[in-house]
């Protein structure tokens, strides 16, 4: 079986600046993967082509059988509805749309909206006593469970995390990561990028990168475990 | 979903929105009011033009001074043809007399006419009512100063071997050939020429475009075979002039307003585009078609633009009675096809305002995601 996600070659540049320098590797569905390297290594880029937010400058990435660097603009946009769920470290929710709506927002732009399966998202993550509150009303850890619900609620093939708990406190982060550890455990494949040791830990594998090239693919001794 | 978002959209932007909406109103309002005042214009201002004097003058073929008159039966033939154009219908019987020494022109007509046709004209002293009054007269301004006359005092002419006595009523300014004359009631003026039942030219006031009076004339002439009937041309053309430079300038008034508007709108929705990058971004991230992200706010502007027209519309009604009732001394009641007008505008100019929100298509999620 294709593995799910294929990365040959990748380079992507800034004009002169080489953000990504021949990467290449590949993902099993299922798989749990902990981006690491340093700032500027090239770690958003990297998750940024892989959820055809950006066009890589040449190599090639396939996901889901996918090429994305043949894809058009709107076909890119169907791309991220269908098989992309984003986690962000800022969030990102609407700030006038209620958490429920925030759900059924990804839904609207995927297909149709289900408002009780919405709900049933927003319960999963233990938010079910907040479904009307707007972002501001929220926690930070609450916005982000908020936001993990989004991801989750179209069944995308991929879940790519940017520092999902960059911006949480030591409770919330464990609350993310027990989500996340759910979401591995019920089969998704997660690409998260992660500056933190103990959350590189618990991956299946750690792709590291430095100065846009892969520095090493390793398995985490917990993986091992 | 789509009325869900569109409905949070309102409530997140109420401040900028209730900006464009009031530039959108105002806007509407000075549209529908013009547009209700267009529509009614030509109405109104033919009934003042009616006012300024006859615009067809029926006189008999030219001959000899008997032939030169007219039976004034024909004022009975043109009443038979119920024109409902025609607002008044004076006959005049010109007559060499005078006063002392001095020669005058005496003009008989019908005062109750006269005065329907000739609002303008300026008087001091009183005004002759009924065509039964043989005792008074009005005297144009320059015959009152060259005989000496004002109101209150009386003055003798005389005709061939006729002679009759009258009490000047008031002196008339006009601006024309009656500055010269001495009006007075028909009858007299038949009886001290001693031609009785005759007119020397029928002044008449018809309402409506230079087409129209056009019109008119010729059905005068088709019922008054052997007689001259002319329209007044620079009357009737002026008055078509004028109507056409007064549709120009509201039609012109109404772009610049909507033009006006709708900078007021791009003003508030430019504001709104760089509060909106984010979402934007974040939406097209989510997967979020362009179309569908900018039928949204299509749809909030065209939506406002809706309000504002309707808004618009009652205001403008209110502002039609006001100008009419300025203007025309009449209040000008709305029209309802005004309002899918104004609406239809309304929208349009929102929809030109909300480019701004349009250029948000081009956004690039990565970017607004890494906070740039």
């Amino acid at each position: 079986m294709a593995p799910l996600v294929q990365v040959e070659h990748l380079e992507k540049r800034f004009g002169e600046v080489r953000a990504l320098d021949r990467v290449s590797f590949e993902v099993e569905a299922g798989e749990w993967i902990a981006i690491m390297g340093p700032s500027g290594s090239g770690k958003t880029t990297l998750i940024n082509i892989l959820g055809g937010l950006d066009h890589p400058s040449a190599g090639r990435v396939v996901v889901d059988g996918l090429e994305i660097g043949n894809l058009g603009e709107r076909e890119l946009t169907r791309y991220r509805a269908d098989k992309i769920g984003f986690v962000f470290q800022q969030f990102h929710l609407i700030p006038y749309l209620t958490a429920l709506e925030n759900v059924m927002l990804s839904q609207y732009f995927h297909s149709i909206t289900d408002e009780k399966e919405a709900a049933e998202a927003l319960a999963r993550v233990g938010l079910s006593d907040r479904l009307q509150h707007v972002p501001a009303e929220l926690s930070g850890g609450e916005q982000q469970r908020v936001a993990i619900a989004r991801a989750l609620i179209n069944q995308p093939k991929l879940i790519l995390a940017d520092e999902p708990t960059g911006n949480l406190d030591e409770t919330n982060e464990r609350v993310v990561l027990t989500l996340l550890h759910e979401m591995h455990d019920a089969g998704h494949t997660i690409l998260v990028v992660t500056h933190s040791q103990a959350i590189g830990n618990l991956a299946d594998r750690r792709v590291e990168l430095e100065h846009g090239r892969l520095a090493r693919i390793s398995v985490p001794s917990l993986a091992k475990e | 979903m789509f009325l869900r978002i569109l409905w949070k959209l309102f409530g997140a932007s109420r401040g900028r929105l209730a900006v464009a909406l009031i530039a959108l109103t105002s806007g509407a309002a000075v549209c529908s009011g013009l547009l209700n005042v267009n529509l009614d214009a030509d109405r109104k201002l033919t009934q003042e033009f009616r006012t300024l004097g006859a615009n067809v003058v029926i006189a008999p073929p030219a001959g000899g001074s008997e032939a030169a008159l007219a039976d004034s039966s024909v004022l009975d033939r043109i009443a038979v043809l119920r024109l409902p154009q025609i607002v008044a219908a004076a006959p005049y019987l010109y007559v060499a007399a005078n006063s002392g020494s001095q020669p005058v022109i005496l003009a008989g007509t019908w005062f109750d006419q006269v005065a329907r046709m000739n609002s303008w004209w300026k008087l001091e002293g009183g005004w002759v009512f009924s065509r039964d009054d043989r005792d008074h007269c009005l005297v144009g301004f320059n015959a009152a100063r060259q005989l000496g006359l004002a109101p209150g005092s009386s003055v003798q002419l005389r005709s061939g071997s006729n002679n009759v006595s009258l009490t000047v009523a008031g002196i008339v300014t006009t601006g024309g050939a009656e500055d010269n004359q001495i009006l007075t009631n028909l009858d007299s003026v038949q009886d001290l020429a001693g031609v009785s039942g005759r007119v020397s030219l029928v002044q008449i006031s018809v309402l409506g475009s230079p087409a129209e009076i056009e019109g008119v004339a010729q059905k005068l002439a088709g019922a008054l075979p052997g007689f001259d009937v002319r329209t007044v041309r620079q009357i009737a053309a002026a008055e078509g002039t004028i109507l056409g430079r007064i549709q120009g300038l509201i039609f012109w008034t109404i772009a610049l307003i909507l033009v006006l508007s709708m900078l007021g709108v791009l003003a508030s929705m430019a504001a709104l585009a760089m509060e909106r990058r984010r979402d934007v971004g974040l939406m097209k991230a989510l997967g979020g078609a362009v179309p569908r992200i900018m039928r949204l706010f299509l749809a909030e502007a065209g939506t406002l633009g809706a309000l504002g027209g309707i808004l618009g519309f009652l205001v403008g009604v209110v502002l039609a009675r006001w100008i009419g009732q300025r203007i025309f001394g009449v209040a000008i009641e709305g029209r309802f096809e005004v309002l899918p007008i104004t609406i239809a505008l309304t929208i349009g100019v929102a929809l030109a305002g909300a480019f701004p929100l349009r250029l948000l298509g081009r956004v690039r999620p990565a970017e607004i995601l890494r906070g740039e």
